[in-house]
This record gives C-alpha cells, sequence and structure tokens, in this order.
C-alpha cells in the first residue's frame, strides 16, 4: 500500500516535470541533448531574427552556445564556405560560382526588401527611380532640388560585402553608379542610426529594420513595406538566406528548421520579415 | 659563470628571441599572404590607384592620403595645446596645479580609445553637423579633433619630460641675468628640449596613424581623396576593418596584406625616427 | 612684481591649454556619466536573471552586459598568463644578460613591435587563424584564445619594457651586495633585485592589463561577435565590453539599447579608473615601502 503510494506520487512529480516541459518546448525539442557550439556570421538584416533564436534556444538547453556575428552578406557566404562557421546568413542568393566552388546549399526562411530611407524631418518622401540613381550617381547634389530645404544630401551606403547593398544596387539603381562621396557604414543596424541621427541623409536598408526614426521613401508610387513586398507591387524584394556547407546536419539543422517552425515563423514576422514557404 | 646562471640566461634569452620573432613574424605573414597580389605585379597600381572593385580597381591611395591627413590635422590640433600644457606643469606651476594637471594627464592615458569614440559620435559629430550646417558631421574635422585629444597626452608627456631634463644651472643662468620667462622658453628650454619634443612628436603621429576606432566610428569612411575639412575620409586602419570581412581569395581581402604592409612601414618609419631623435636627446 | 607683456601672454596662453585640456576631458566623463548614470542598475548588467544565478553561470544572461564582462575578463586573464612569463623573461635578459650588440638589436625590435597599429597585430592574429584553420583540419576558429594570443603580442613590448626600466634603475649597491657575498646571478636576480623592483613591474602590468581591457581593433579581427553568452571553452567566440561599445554606437535597435550602451561605456570606463589607480597606488606604496627597509633581504 504504501509502496503504490510512493509510485503514484512519482509519477504525479514526474507528470508535473515532463508535461510542462513537452508543453513549452513544441519546436524546441530538436535541441535537447545538443552539447555543442553553433557559429553563425553574416548578413546584419537576419541579426535580429538570429539573436532572438539563439535567445530561446539557449534558455531552453543551456549547454548549447551559440555565437552571432554580423559582417554582411559576402562575409558569411564566404567565411561559411571556408569552415570558420556553420552557418553563412547573406541577404542575397549566392552566386551559382560560390555554390558550385564551396558546396553551398542555401535555405531561404523570410522574405524582405530593401527600402530607400531618409530622416523623418525631410520633407522629400518620395522619389522616381531616376531622381534615386541620379542621387546616387552625385548628379543630384541638394536637397531643393526635389523640394526640400537648401542643403546637400548626405547619402549613406554600404561596404562591398553587403547583400544589401547588392539588391539595391541592382533592383533599384539599375547597377548604376553610387558616388565615391557616400558615407560607408557596415551594417543595417548602423544605417538606421546614420540616417536616423542625420536629417539630410539618404540611405537604403532591410525593409524589417524600418520603424519610426528613419522614413521609407516613396518609390514611384509605392510604399516599401512587408504588405507591398507580400503583394509583390514593391519590386525591390530579396529573400533572406542561411547557407550550410554540404546538407545540414545536428545541431545546425535543427536551428535551421526551427527558423521555419511554427514559432521561428512567428519570431520572423515579430521582426518584421514575411515567412518562406 | 655557474651552471644555473647558464640555464637562466639560455631560458631568458629563448624568451627574449621568441618576443622579437614576433616583430618580424607579423611582417613576414603579411608579406606571404600578399605575396600573390605582389607577383601579379602590380604593387605600384595598388600604391597610386583608387579603390573600385566594382571596376577592377584595388588601390589604396585614397586611404593612405587619409591616414596621413587625418595623423596630421590631429597633430596641428594637439600640438599647441600639449606645449601649453607642458610648459604649465613644468615651468610655470611644477607643483600644485601643474602637479594635478600631470596626474589627470596620466589618467587620460588610460581612458579606452572605444569611449572617446563613442563621445565623438554622440556629441562632436552632432555639434560639427549644426555648426557646419553641411554633411553629416562625420568627417574629417570631427575625427581630427578627437584624435587630437586622444594623442595630447603621448605629446604633453614626452614634453614635460624633455622640458624637465634641461639643466637647471641653465635655467638659473638666465634668472640671474634677469631673464623674462618668455626669454628662457625660447632661448634656453625650446632649444635644448627640441630633440626631446621631435621625438614625442613623432611617436604621437604614429599613435594617430595607427588608431583604428576613432576613424573607423567617426570619419565617415567615403573612399575619397581628402580634400576638405568636412569631407569624410577612410584611413587604412578602418579600410582594413571594413573589409576584413569579405571573402578570403579575393583580391579585395589580399590588398588588405598590403595595407597592413605600408601601415608597419609607416609606423616603424616612425620608431626609426623617434629612436634616433630619442638619442640625440640623450647625447 | 611686473612682468613683460610675453610673459602675460605665455601664462595666459599655458592657462588657457590645460584648462582647454581639463575641461575636454571633464566634458567627456561628465557627458556619459550623466546620460548614463541611470542605466547603473542590476538589470544593466544581469538582465532579468538574478544575479546569482547569472555567476553561478546556473542561466543564460540577454540583455545585459554580463556576458560582455565575463568575455573581458577571460580576455585580461588568458593575455596576461600568455603575455607574462614571455615578457618578464625577456625584461630581465635585457636588463641583466643580454651583451650590448644584442640588447640594441633586440630593443630595437621591441621598439617596431610597440609601434605596430593594434589592428595589423589583429589582422596577424587573424592570418594565423586561417594557417592554424588549414593545417589542422579546420578545427581553429577565430576564437578567445586566439584574441588573447594577439592581445598578448600587443601588451608585450609594454611589460618587457617597464621590467627592463624598473630592473635597471635600481642603484648599484644594491646591485652588487649579493653577489659581493657569493650569490650566483639567478639567485641575486630572484632574491633581491626581483622583489626590489616589484613596484614598477605591477604597475607595469597592471597597465598592460588596461590596454587588454580597452583594445577593441584586436579582438573585432579575431574572435569577438555579437552575441555567444558566457564563452564555455577558449576555443569559442565571445563577446566584449569595448566591443559592445563599438558594435552598439551604431548598431543600437532603439533608446533602450543606446541606454545600454551608455551604461557598457560608463563600466569600462570605471574598470580602467580602477586599474589606472590600483596601478599608480602599488607604484607609491611599494616604493614607499622599499625605501623604509633599505636592505630587502
Amino acid at each position: 500500500m504504501k509502496n503504490s503510494n510512493c509510485v503514484v506520487k512519482l509519477a504525479v512529480l514526474l507528470m508535473m516535470v515532463l508535461v510542462p516541459a513537452f508543453c513549452l518546448a513544441g519546436d524546441l525539442d530538436a535541441f535537447k541533448g545538443e552539447k555543442q557550439g553553433l557559429k553563425i556570421s553574416g548578413g546584419t538584416a537576419h541579426i535580429p531574427v538570429m539573436e532572438e533564436a539563439a535567445k530561446r534556444i539557449m534558455s531552453f538547453n543551456p549547454d548549447i552556445q551559440i555565437t552571432i556575428a554580423g559582417g554582411g552578406s559576402g562575409a558569411g557566404i564566404k567565411q561559411v564556405g571556408e569552415g570558420l562557421v556553420d552557418i553563412g546568413n547573406s541577404g542575397r542568393k549566392a552566386t551559382d560560382e560560390e555554390i558550385a566552388k564551396y558546396g553551398l546549399v542555401t535555405h531561404m526562411w523570410a522574405i524582405d526588401g530593401v527600402a530607400p530611407v531618409v530622416n523623418p524631418k525631410n520633407k522629400v518622401k518620395a522619389l522616381s527611380k531616376e531622381q534615386l540613381q541620379d542621387i546616387y550617381a552625385g548628379k543630384i547634389t541638394g536637397w531643393k532640388d526635389l523640394g526640400g530645404e537648401d542643403r546637400a544630401i548626405n547619402i549613406y551606403t554600404r561596404d562591398e560585402s553587403s547583400g544589401t547593398r547588392e539588391v539595391f544596387w541592382e533592383k533599384a539603381l539599375n547597377k548604376g553608379e553610387i558616388s565615391g562621396k557616400a558615407n560607408v557604414v557596415a551594417s543595417n543596424g548602423a544605417m538606421k542610426s546614420g540616417v536616423a541621427n542625420d536629417p539630410y541623409a539618404i540611405g537604403y536598408m532591410s525593409v524589417g529594420y524600418l520603424d519610426e526614426s528613419v522614413a521609407p521613401v516613396v518609390l514611384d508610387t509605392v510604399t516599401p513595406s512587408i504588405a507591398t513586398v507580400k503583394s509583390g507591387e514593391y519590386k525591390v524584394s530579396r529573400g533572406l538566406y542561411s547557407n550550410t556547407k554540404g546538407e545540414a546536419a545536428g545541431l545546425v539543422k535543427a536551428f535551421i528548421d526551427y527558423l521555419s517552425s511554427p514559432e521561428g515563423r512567428k519570431i520572423v514576422m515579430e521582426k518584421g520579415f514575411i515567412p518562406a514557404d | 659563470m655557474d651552471f644555473q646562471d647558464r640555464v637562466f640566461r639560455t631560458v631568458f634569452f629563448g624568451a627574449s628571441v621568441l618576443s622579437a620573432g614576433v616583430t618580424v613574424a607579423v611582417l613576414g605573414f603579411m608579406i606571404l599572404l600578399s605575396l600573390p597580389v605582389l607577383k601579379m605585379g602590380f604593387l605600384w597600381e595598388v600604391l597610386t590607384s583608387p579603390w573600385s572593385p566594382g571596376r577592377g580597381q584595388f588601390g589604396i591611395l585614397p586611404m593612405m592620403a587619409g591616414t596621413l591627413a587625418l595623423a596630421f590635422l590631429s597633430l596641428l590640433v594637439s600640438l599647441p595645446v600639449s606645449l601649453g600644457c607642458a610648459f604649465f606643469m613644468e615651468i610655470l606651476h611644477p607643483r600644485g596645479a601643474g602637479a594635478l594637471l600631470k596626474k589627470l594627464v596620466h589618467f587620460m592615458t588610460a581612458v579606452p580609445t572605444v569611449i572617446y569614440g563613442f563621445v565623438g559620435v554622440f556629441l562632436l559629430v552632432p555639434l560639427v553637423q549644426e555648426f557646419f550646417a553641411y554633411g553629416s558631421g562625420m568627417c574629417i574635422l570631427s575625427a581630427s579633433l578627437m584624435l587630437g585629444l586622444v594623442i595630447s597626452p603621448t605629446l604633453i608627456l614626452f614634453f614635460s619630460e624633455s622640458f624637465s631634463r634641461v639643466p637647471q644651472h641653465y635655467l638659473n643662468a638666465v634668472d640671474s641675468l634677469g631673464g623674462t620667462v618668455f626669454q628662457k622658453l625660447r632661448h634656453v628650454i625650446l632649444p635644448q628640449a627640441w630633440p626631446g619634443m621631435l621625438t614625442g612628436m613623432v611617436l604621437a603621429f604614429g599613435r594617430a596613424m595607427g588608431d583604428t576606432l576613432i576613424a573607423l566610428m567617426i570619419s565617415g569612411n567615403a573612399v575619397l581623396m581628402p580634400s576638405s575639412l568636412l569631407d569624410s575620409t577612410r584611413t587604412l586602419t578602418a579600410h582594413i576593418a571594413l573589409i576584413f570581412a569579405a571573402d578570403f581569395d579575393s583580391t579585395e581581402f589580399k590588398i588588405l596584406f598590403i595595407s597592413g604592409i605600408v601601415l608597419y612601414a609607416m609606423t616603424s618609419l616612425g620608431i626609426l625616427f623617434a629612436r634616433y631623435f630619442h638619442k640625440r636627446a640623450l647625447s | 612684481m611686473t612682468r613683460s607683456v610675453p610673459d602675460r601672454l605665455l601664462s595666459f596662453f599655458s592657462w588657457a591649454c590645460a584648462l582647454s585640456l581639463i575641461s575636454a576631458l571633464f566634458i567627456i566623463i561628465g557627458f556619459l556619466v550623466l546620460k548614463g548614470y541611470k542605466a547603473l542598475t542590476p538589470e544593466l548588467i544581469f538582465g532579468d536573471v538574478r544575479p546569482l544565478d547569472a555567476l553561478l553561470l546556473k542561466r543564460q544572461v540577454f540583455g545585459g552586459l554580463f556576458p560582455a564582462m565575463a568575455g573581458t575578463f577571460f580576455l585580461i586573464l588568458l593575455s596576461m598568463a600568455l603575455a607574462l612569463p614571455l615578457g618578464l623573461a625577456s625584461g630581465i635578459y635585457l636588463a641583466e644578460f643580454a651583451p650590448s650588440g644584442t640588447k640594441r638589436v633586440l630593443s630595437f625590435l621591441f621598439d617596431i613591435l610597440s609601434g605596430i597599429p593594434s589592428i595589423v597585430v589583429g589582422l596577424f592574429g587573424f592570418s594565423i587563424t586561417i594557417f592554424l584553420h588549414h593545417y589542422f583540419g579546420g578545427r581553429i576558429f577565430p576564437c578567445l584564445l586566439i584574441s588573447a594570443l594577439s592581445l598578448a603580442f600587443l601588451v608585450l613590448p609594454y611589460i618587457i619594457r617597464t621590467t627592463q626600466i624598473a630592473l635597471e634603475s635600481l642603484p648599484l649597491s644594491l646591485r652588487l651586495t649579493a653577489p659581493a657575498l657569493g650569490a650566483t646571478k639567478a639567485r641575486n636576480i630572484f632574491y633581491v633585485l626581483l622583489p626590489s623592483s616589484l613596484s614598477g613591474i605591477i604597475s607595469g602590468l597592471i597597465l598592460a592589463m588596461g590596454r587588454c581591457a580597452e583594445d577593441t581593433a584586436v579582438i573585432m579581427l579575431t574572435g569577438a561577435v555579437a552575441t555567444a553568452g558566457i564563452p564555455k571553452s577558449v576555443f569559442s567566440g565571445f563577446e566584449a565590453l569595448p566591443f559592445y561599445i563599438y558594435y552598439m554606437a551604431s548598431e543600437y535597435s532603439g533608446p533602450p539599447e543606446l541606454m545600454k550602451a551608455y551604461g557598457a561605456a560608463l563600466i569600462l570606463l570605471i574598470l580602467c579608473t580602477v586599474l589606472f589607480v590600483f596601478s599608480h597606488g602599488i607604484k607609491h606604496l611599494l616604493r614607499a615601502k622599499t625605501q623604509y627597509l633599505p636592505n630587502p633581504l
């Protein structure tokens, strides 16, 4: 009698421990028992999603250590190719050449756009593609010519490693020139704080990064936003990729699968992107 | 020499060779890694052309000019202030206020560069932008003002040391002849302390060239030959930090090692000069 | 006393310079303190985790500075452990053993080393990593160990120089006493010379620690990352305070993150101030002691 009582108590106790764990975990189950490190680098647009996912995974299983670095899409692709990181993120699709050279496998988990942005104080909030190209080429140099204040335009751009720059240059600038006078910043975050602090700035960044500190520029009558990217109206769009060298396995696979799980998709949406199908 | 001594001497000698080996290894590694570029025979092109990877131009000339311009201007900013401070604490007020100033200057050497950069971004840059109503505020002027502040402790401490090395009886002689403080400075202290001051200037210039954070954070990083104080510029150090992330096989990346070699050469040249002047100061 | 016009101008100029330097320093510190003091709360460091849980590594801290502070701590510890033996031994060799020709060559090389910009040292550290990565079957990555090693190279000349100067500035009488009594050179060094020059050496070491704590350029090329948590081994990436400040200065997502960056800057400033005060304190304390005891034996 006493014995069975004990067994019941034990069973109840076990249930109390296990059931909530199962209920809460769900999509995180794959990380149980893993004890390794996971190194991620590359695209800076990806970082908010990566950080949130890492936080949840590392809270669920403190034995896992996930490190996240920026560097830009080029860096992500090259570093994963050289085997320096496990996952290399890119805000553009890896080229066929890169895929062949390193044996990359690409995983697209979100859709994003690249929006031209100005400071919210700037009166100029709509441009045609030609105007945008002329600004970046250095042909239009003053806001006055566009109906704004009589001040010089401060152009902000990204370094050559940036996937955001690549997409913007290809789809918004039609591969036009980017003036050498442009200030160069190293990430989407730096672009946002740069434009937010400079009333006469123009820059471009991931649509997922848009908030009230910067104003998106209406490009040829289309306002860049998650909605217009989703509907296909806003054409300067791109996928967000996580690349692995060869097929992902183990913890790497678990992480990439997590990004497409219901919980992962929720994180992607919370951070301002569109989960890929 | 007994056995124990010989063992210790050998161990210590080994350690010294190892440490000195680092100096050589840094240069060696960079030459090794930039060899592909050197072999392709466009070293000259790299040193003399602009940077535009899109067009296949990988020159670091604008960055070299940026580095020199920024170092020169920051020295220009810092020189008069440092001279005044050194004079203040060695000649005018050797005790009391001067000693306090010296303590503060010593403390400044301990303040992290990233903090100067951080305050530069959030205090100096907006001020410069507002004041000149031009550009983003991330410009040569902002960077050289901040960099001037960063190198001033080096200058001040070297100046004050050179001043203090002027023999006291020279100074007494001027005093007894009824010379003014200004005459003392002009005819005795400055000529006597000059070699030591030059050492300090060369070393401070080297520090300014080698600094990464200030340039990276507040000079704007545009690849542009510097032409105006309010223009943005990129230094070699910032260039390394920015391009570092790129592709290991690319030409861009290999050029980094050339940038490294150029920096190494420029600062080593500075050290050579400094050692030469230092020797003259001591003799 | 009447003073000539140039003298007055000179005095005015010196006062102006001294005051402008001091005010620049105070504006910088004041700006940080005014903007950042509100951020100095336990949450800044530990986020929403209980401090004890974080310190005992029971829970990972997210959104707090704890991982960055731990990273900086380990970085200082590791790089000093690497640089100390090498630097001390080299300094002793230069001061006590080296023949003048060798000494000239070595001190020339150490001078060059001390002038190499930290970003170049970082680049060197990174190229070593790539080298090792290729030759060790891809098991070496930019990591805490590589950063510490590169930082050790950076502070090596400081340690060598302070050791050498501390030893060389000892009075001749002290230097000769023990050998005159029949002590070997090694014994003289370890029992007489090193203990008497301890103040100089230790204060130099602490300054070198400050250098390890503040350097950003080296670690951004050799393993510092945006998010890592507490480093689990020397072969993993890590967060560090100066890198966090640099990163957040441009990456902050809004006012709360910016506040944390101000808080981090204040903490780093406090850390470096403490090290600085320590270094000076030890110098004066030990100097007073050694002067009081004429014979340290």
